[in-house]
């Protein structure tokens, strides 16, 4: 940073002409040369750097190595099917979430936890790669107490998101694959910032991620208002991904269903999407959210006596 | 006592002075005036040039060239026109970086440079000379008089610490108070580039060390718009312009222009 | 499908763009403003890559208020627009590039003219009386060739641009249903509902 600084720090008369030279013919002065920082030397570092793979093209690389419907036994295996939810109303935030990981056609785990929890008061959703999600989720957390630390208030869930959609931002191109949902409650009220690795970052009052997403946003958008109850609005989380679940078959297994109110998040339950489909939530018989056993004892034609007398 | 923070720019003294820019400063003193008004219509830049003899070959600057005659007013721009005092050879090197300032501001913004941001350019250079240490300061004080369509006709003086200012008529160089003085008596808030030639001119004629005036002795440029496109146009002015002009101001010297008419 | 209309009238621009924030086939949000106010009297409408046009967005706004900031005044529109185009030049030669469209209009308060340039992704800039990008500017640009008029008043320039968004609406498959419109004039800039 310090060009002009340095320019003066060596004595010998040919570099000193080199660098006088340099310095007339590059300069719009480092800005920073001017400013409050000017005399801080590297300690005031504009924009933090990171590190890159050490190889020659990071994301040929990774596609290399993690595309498996090209060689189905490549090294690492991302997961790509998923539903991931969340909606803000006068209550709270309720996030929701399946627990299938699969690779290609294999199912590889029915128990992932796709909520990661940043801080007593953040949530973070996973949908696409899990270590990229868990990873900088993780690492958002240690800025957001250092943040904490630093400023003596916690983080807002707008800063929170943001420190995270830069972040991915700066390693665009480079094969990151998140879509996320930055959950929580702060001075403002309950929040939810959709980030992803293209570096979009959008406020809203709902969202849905990943590829059952269009299932639950069916659902999701249908029962939806923002006077609804708290128990209305956790079951409509939960209904939501059953539906996803039931029709995507990349995303099932169980939901997890999480609740942010004003002292933080709430985890609710862990719900069998099996169990949803024929109980519901309360393991009643005949109260399960399945097609068939809703309309049990319900039939479209006119007159259902006639037909079984003829 | 001074001497021992003399030798550092970027040093202090322990009356919280720097004394290698007050030296800087005493440099330009010594130098041939720079005189700048500020007119309605326009801006008036007139200079002393110290560097003369009948054996100085002045063939290249007959014409003016491009730059002007080239040893104290220069086209920096455009839009601007700059008079310097001090070291020649220092004013060369800060004429060569507000170009390229000026360059860069084309190319950016595909504008003229603004007048006072091209005179901060050059101030956030001389300035690092003052702090960062092992080189001197540039010996150097400037005039720009300039147009752009923020401010319209404006006129600038930087020093070597890297200070400037906006200016209605000031001058710069040897003799300052003396032509300080008359310029604050004579300049009218309503005052014509015509007027305003007349008024440098005279006051110039008045500070200078000798007591002829002449074309050998004298640079001198206006800034005004052109009629027809309405564009700022820097006329810097040929030595038989200047004798011309000097002419019809009666303050050319007889005796003088007899010699003019040698060379 | 992103879609933005601009035009210019008499001492005037108009500057629209929709609404959506799509990812794939789903609509992740129907109220993004993608219209920046850059200065007093300049406006910006964004579209392209996911992510680099908020982002370069945010940099251009930052850099023009810094400007405004040491200058005690803000660039005229042609300076804005020329600093515009050479950063996204700049970018374009870089290892990662913004991959934006832009319709950046402006007053300009030294002249007293409106002023409206076009400028792609790969740097392209031209000064024009109207323009668009995306889908929108098949079905707009022959329409304002033979509606736009720039003596036009603010009412029948914004009648003109009702008419640009209806034709996209009735003929465009995937049409967007909400617009955010912004004018800026010798006034300022301000929202205009359609």
């Amino acid at each position: 940073m310090n060009t002009l600084a340095e320019q003066f720090s060596t004595t010998s008369a040919l570099s000193k002409l080199k660098k006088t030279q340099a310095l007339l013919e590059d300069e719009e002065m480092s800005d920073a040369m001017w400013g409050s920082q000017a005399g801080f030397g590297n300690v005031a570092q504009g924009s933090p750097s990171f590190a890159v793979p050490a190889v020659p093209d990071p994301s040929a690389f990774l596609r290399l190595h993690t595309d498996d419907r090209a060689d189905p036994n490549c090294k690492i295996k991302i997961q790509h099917g998923t539903t991931t939810l969340a909606f803000r109303y006068q209550g709270g935030v309720i996030v929701a979430v399946d627990s299938r990981a699969t690779a290609g056609s294999y199912v590889a785990s029915g128990t992932v936890k796709k909520v990661i929890e940043i801080n007593p008061y953040l949530l973070g959703t996973m949908a696409g790669g899990a270590a990229d999600c868990q990873y900088w989720e993780t690492y958002l957390g240690m800025h957001c107490r250092l943040h904490e630390l630093r400023n003596r208030e916690r983080i807002s869930v707008s800063a929170a998101s943001k420190y995270l959609s830069n972040l991915v931002y700066s390693y665009k191109g480079m094969g990151l694959s998140m879509g996320t949902m930055i959950c929580g409650w702060d001075k403002t009220g309950p929040a939810i910032f959709y980030v992803d690795s293209d570096g979009t970052r959008l406020k809203g009052d709902l969202f849905s991620v990943g590829s059952g997403s269009t299932f639950a946003y069916g659902v999701l958008d249908q029962g939806y208002h923002w006077d609804m109850t708290d128990e209305d609005a956790q079951e409509l989380g939960r209904r939501s991904i059953y539906a996803a679940g039931h029709r995507d078959a990349f995303s099932g297994n169980t939901c997890n269903l999480y609740h942010v109110k004003e002292d933080g998040w709430r985890f609710i339950g862990n719900y069998d999407l099996s169990k949803l489909h024929y109980d519901g939530p309360n393991n009643v018989p005949g109260a399960g959210y399945g097609y068939d056993i809703r309309i049990a004892g319900r039939a479209s034609a006119l007159q259902p006596a006639v037909a079984a007398a003829a | 006592m001074a001497r021992r923070y003399d030798s550092r720019t970027t040093i202090f003294s322990p009356e919280g002075r720097l004394y290698q820019i007050e030296y800087a400063m005493e440099a330009i003193s010594h130098a041939g005036t720079v005189i700048g008004v500020l007119a309605t219509d326009g801006v008036v830049l007139a200079a002393e040039k110290k560097v003369t003899g009948k054996l100085l070959d002045l063939s290249s600057s007959k014409e003016g060239g491009y730059g002007g005659s080239g040893e104290k007013i220069f086209l920096l721009n455009a839009n601007v026109i700059g008079g310097v005092a001090g070291l020649t050879a220092d004013a060369n090197s800060l004429v060569n970086y507000a170009r390229t300032a000026a360059q860069r501001h084309l190319l950016s913004y595909n504008e003229d440079i603004p007048v006072e941001l091209l005179a901060q350019r050059l101030c956030d250079l001389k300035q690092g000379y003052t702090q960062f240490g092992g080189l001197r300061p540039f010996g150097v004080s400037l005039l720009y008089a300039g147009y752009d369509p923020h401010y319209q006709f404006q006129l600038y003086h930087s020093d070597p610490s890297g200070n400037y200012s906006g200016w209605k008529a000031t001058c710069i160089g040897a003799n300052i108070g003396t032509a300080q003085s008359l310029l604050k008596q004579e300049y009218k808030d309503d005052i014509t580039v015509k007027e305003a030639i007349s008024l440098v001119l005279k006051t110039m004629s008045k500070t200078m060390d000798s007591p002829t005036l002449g074309s050998e002795k004298l640079e001198f440029a206006v800034l005004m718009l052109d009629p027809k496109t309405k564009q700022p146009r820097a006329k810097i002015y040929k030595p038989a312009e200047i004798d011309a002009l000097l002419l019809a101001e009666g303050l050319m010297k007889k005796d003088e222009d007899t010699e003019m008419k040698g060379v | 499908m992103e879609v933005s209309f601009a035009l210019t009238g008499k001492d005037y621009v108009i500057v629209a763009a929709d609404t959506t924030a799509a990812r794939s086939i789903v609509k992740m949000k129907t109220d993004q403003d993608k219209i920046k106010i850059l200065s007093p009297h300049l406006l910006m409408a964004y579209s392209g890559e996911p992510g680099d046009t908020l982002q370069f967005a945010e940099y251009v706004e930052r850099n023009i208020r810094l400007y405004q900031i040491r200058n005690l005044y803000a660039l005229s529109p042609s300076a804005a627009a020329s600093w515009i185009r050479r950063s996204l030049a700049e970018s374009l030669r870089s290892r990662n590039s913004y991959a934006v469209n832009l319709l950046v209009g402006g007053f300009d308060t030294t002249t007293q003219e409106p002023h409206l340039y076009w400028i792609d992704y790969l740097g392209t800039m031209t000064e024009i009386p109207f323009g668009a990008h995306g889908y929108g500017s098949y079905f707009a640009l022959s329409l304002l060739d033979r509606y736009h008029d720039p003596d036009a008043s603010l009412e029948e320039g914004l009648a003109t641009l009702k008419r640009c968004i209806d034709e996209v609406s009735k003929r465009l498959v995937v049409s967007p249903d909400r617009y955010k419109v912004k004018v800026v004039d010798k006034d300022g800039v301000r929202e205009v509902e359609l």
